[in-house]
């Protein structure tokens, strides 16, 4: 009996101790909760950011839920109160307007909510919006670097670049990132001694009228040097708009964001010089962790997730082996 | 002279003298001539089918006193379904077919909703615009699907799709007239397309005559989601892929240029010449405005205010006609 005993309390004590070792491989954000609210919508986009959210969330074993507000700025913010409601352990945020986020993201912190801004920033960074970090591509270095590379081609060509024209279609004028790449692009034409700059209105996300719109210009502009595609959509209607205005590989130099299979084959045929790779998903995956490490050490680091330039077969190659992945 | 007061008074005639008018500014005023430019035309003729199509559906839908808002839903929807089929190895031509029984079903499934609720197709369609997309959006999660591998450039599937008649001939264009002669030999040449004005002029008079107006307006409802199956693939294959943008405001450009062509939005009224006049002088305008070097951040501008004054004028006819 006393043996028996003795059994019981050495298998009791076996099986606690294995309890603790499997609570010692407890993954390290269980119990915690975070929302990406975005205005994201009918893009393909924001797949990939949710594969890169979902990634993280499973090796942190964490809950997480992504809002797409379809470009609808009250619906954002509407699904934004919903998840400061929540009491959520963190907040990723598209801050995609200069003062419409000042106050929203304030208040969150001030309930104790951490928010941290991603995809898009305040024009100002942290002086214009209160968010504890940003983990996206500076789209003004994006489009500076697109455009550096391109007029850079050109030069490179013997253009004459002091009479050079640059046409950049955009799918939403006067949407934050295509005002802020073209600034980028400005700024790099300005080193090259280019000052004929025009924004298009593609008529919106549908390929079609973006495809009509850019071949009537380049019918109606022959003057175009450049042709810069501000947005993914933009840049992915370039080849066929080139191709049924007449024009020739290179004799037109173009290019802009995104990785499409449009805009990969254009660049496999030469009527793209180069294209800008977000790596959104890396924009998911550290929203994720740097939620995560701000509740456990506070971090707040800024990240620079994009700038990755694809003007080479190898760069094609490999992102044409992830897309199907949802990786890029 | 009687033959000419006739077409003067045609309907569509004033929808023609402004089509007639467009072409003769453009061609005109473009700088070189570009408008008539054959590589200008070859590029409207390869693009406009793509909502051109679609229009002549909805425009004998609203001749029969309905809409269909879920067309830019449908249209992306069949996109899909023909890209996944062929994803799984089937062939372009069995994917294209259930692809457009793919939208002939949604077309029934507003058009059933619709007759059998009594529901304004107004929010039937615009709630199946949502709910389709919505479904689409999970289901795709919004990942474009490149399906040149399967259905390669100069294959007969590719070339009946999107290929030239002639350097400058694009099939598209072929397709749209297919359709505008079938449909418009239906709608004024034949029994149905009695029914079709009979009931979208006066519903209740229609079935006092026999005529089983529910159907009549599912049968409606099915071709646009036949031709919105057809649109998909015609557009997916140009393209070279699916994309979950496809057809994006399709559903208020459809009824602009039916309007535009001198469809009644009350129903009743209409004719297929007018709906492919109003198909064509959309795109023409978008072109030429931008050939004639208008700012492109004004064309919005200019469509808006032409679709305005083309309501105004039809109903101005419509006034002194009755």
């Amino acid at each position: 009996m006393k043996n028996n005993w003795l059994m019981f309390l050495v298998i009791t004590v076996l099986m606690v101790s294995m309890s603790s070792l499997a609570f010692g491989q407890e993954k390290p954000a269980e119990g915690m909760y975070f929302r990406l609210v975005t205005h994201g919508g009918d893009d393909p986009f924001w797949a990939v950011v949710q594969q890169g959210m979902l990634e993280a969330a499973k090796e942190l074993g964490c809950q997480v839920d992504i809002d797409l507000a379809g470009s609808d700025l009250a619906l954002q913010q509407k699904r934004f109160a919903e998840a400061v409601a929540q009491k959520p352990n963190g907040i990723a945020l598209v801050v995609n307007d200069d003062t419409a986020w000042d106050k929203p993201v304030e208040d969150a912190l001030a309930a104790g909510i951490p928010v941290i801004g991603i995809n898009n920033d305040d024009s100002q960074g942290p002086a214009g919006n209160k968010r504890l970090c940003y983990i996206g591509q500076s789209e003004e270095r994006a489009g500076y670097m697109i455009g550096l590379r391109l007029f850079q081609e050109a030069k490179d060509k013997g253009i004459d670049l002091a009479n050079a024209h640059v046409a950049m279609p955009v799918e939403v004028p006067g949407a934050n990132y295509g005002v802020v790449r073209s600034n980028g692009i400005k700024r790099a034409g300005e080193e090259f001694g280019i000052s004929s700059f025009e924004i298009i209105d593609g008529g919106g996300l549908e390929m079609t009228t973006m495809e009509q719109r850019e071949t009537s210009y380049l019918l109606a502009h022959p003057e175009t040097t450049f042709m810069i595609g501000l947005g993914g959509i933009a840049t992915d209607r370039l080849t066929d708009s080139l191709k049924a205005a007449g024009k020739e590989p290179g004799e037109v130099i173009a290019g802009g964001f995104d990785t499409t299979a449009a805009t990969l084959n254009g660049l496999r045929e030469g009527y793209i010089t180069a294209t800008i790779d977000q790596q959104q998903f890396l924009q998911g995956y550290y929203a994720v962790y740097v939620l995560y490490l701000y509740n456990k050490y506070g971090f707040t680091p800024n990240i620079d997730t994009g700038g990755y330039l694809v003007d080479s077969i190898e760069k094609i190659d490999l992102i044409e082996k992830l897309s199907p992945l949802h990786v890029r | 002279m009687n033959s000419l007061r006739k077409i003067l008074t045609f309907r569509s005639s004033n929808t023609l003298w402004v089509f007639i008018a467009l072409v003769v500014v453009f061609s005109l005023f473009t700088p070189n001539r570009i408008f008539i430019n054959v590589r200008n035309i070859s590029a409207i003729g390869k693009l406009f089918p793509d909502l051109g199509i679609i229009t002549l559906g909805v425009g004998m839908l609203m001749v029969c006193g309905e809409f269909d808002l879920s067309v830019a839903a449908v249209l992306p929807f069949c996109s899909y379904v023909f890209a996944r089929l062929l994803f799984i190895g089937t062939s372009p031509l069995i994917s294209f077919i259930v692809a457009i029984l793919t939208g002939m079903a949604l077309g029934y499934l507003n058009g059933f909703i619709t007759v059998k609720t009594r529901m304004p197709s107004f929010i039937t369609t615009l709630g199946t615009l949502w709910f389709w997309r919505g479904i689409l959006y999970v289901w795709s999660k919004m990942m474009p699907m490149s399906i040149r591998t399967y259905v390669p450039n100069n294959t007969p599937f590719q070339l009946a799709m999107a290929g030239n008649l002639t350097p400058f001939f694009p099939v598209q264009v072929l397709w749209f007239l297919i359709f505008a002669v079938v449909l418009g030999i239906v709608l004024h040449y034949h029994r149905f397309g009695n029914w079709v004005f009979a009931t979208g002029d006066n519903r209740d008079a229609a079935r006092a005559m026999g005529i089983k107006t529910d159907m009549v307006k599912i049968v409606c409802y099915v071709i646009v989601g036949a031709l919105c199956g057809f649109c998909a693939c015609m557009q997916a294959v140009r393209l070279g892929s699916f994309a979950a943008t496809q057809g994006v405001n399709f559903e208020f450009k459809a009824v602009a240029a039916c309007v535009v062509g001198g469809t009644s939005l009350r129903g009743g009224i209409g004719s297929m010449l007018g709906i492919l006049l109003g198909a064509l002088i959309i795109p023409i305008i978008d072109n030429g405005l931008i050939l004639m070097r208008v700012p492109v951040f004004a064309i919005s501008a200019f469509i808006g205010l032409a679709t305005v004054l083309f309501v105004l004028l039809n109903t101005y006819i419509e006034r002194k006609m009755r």
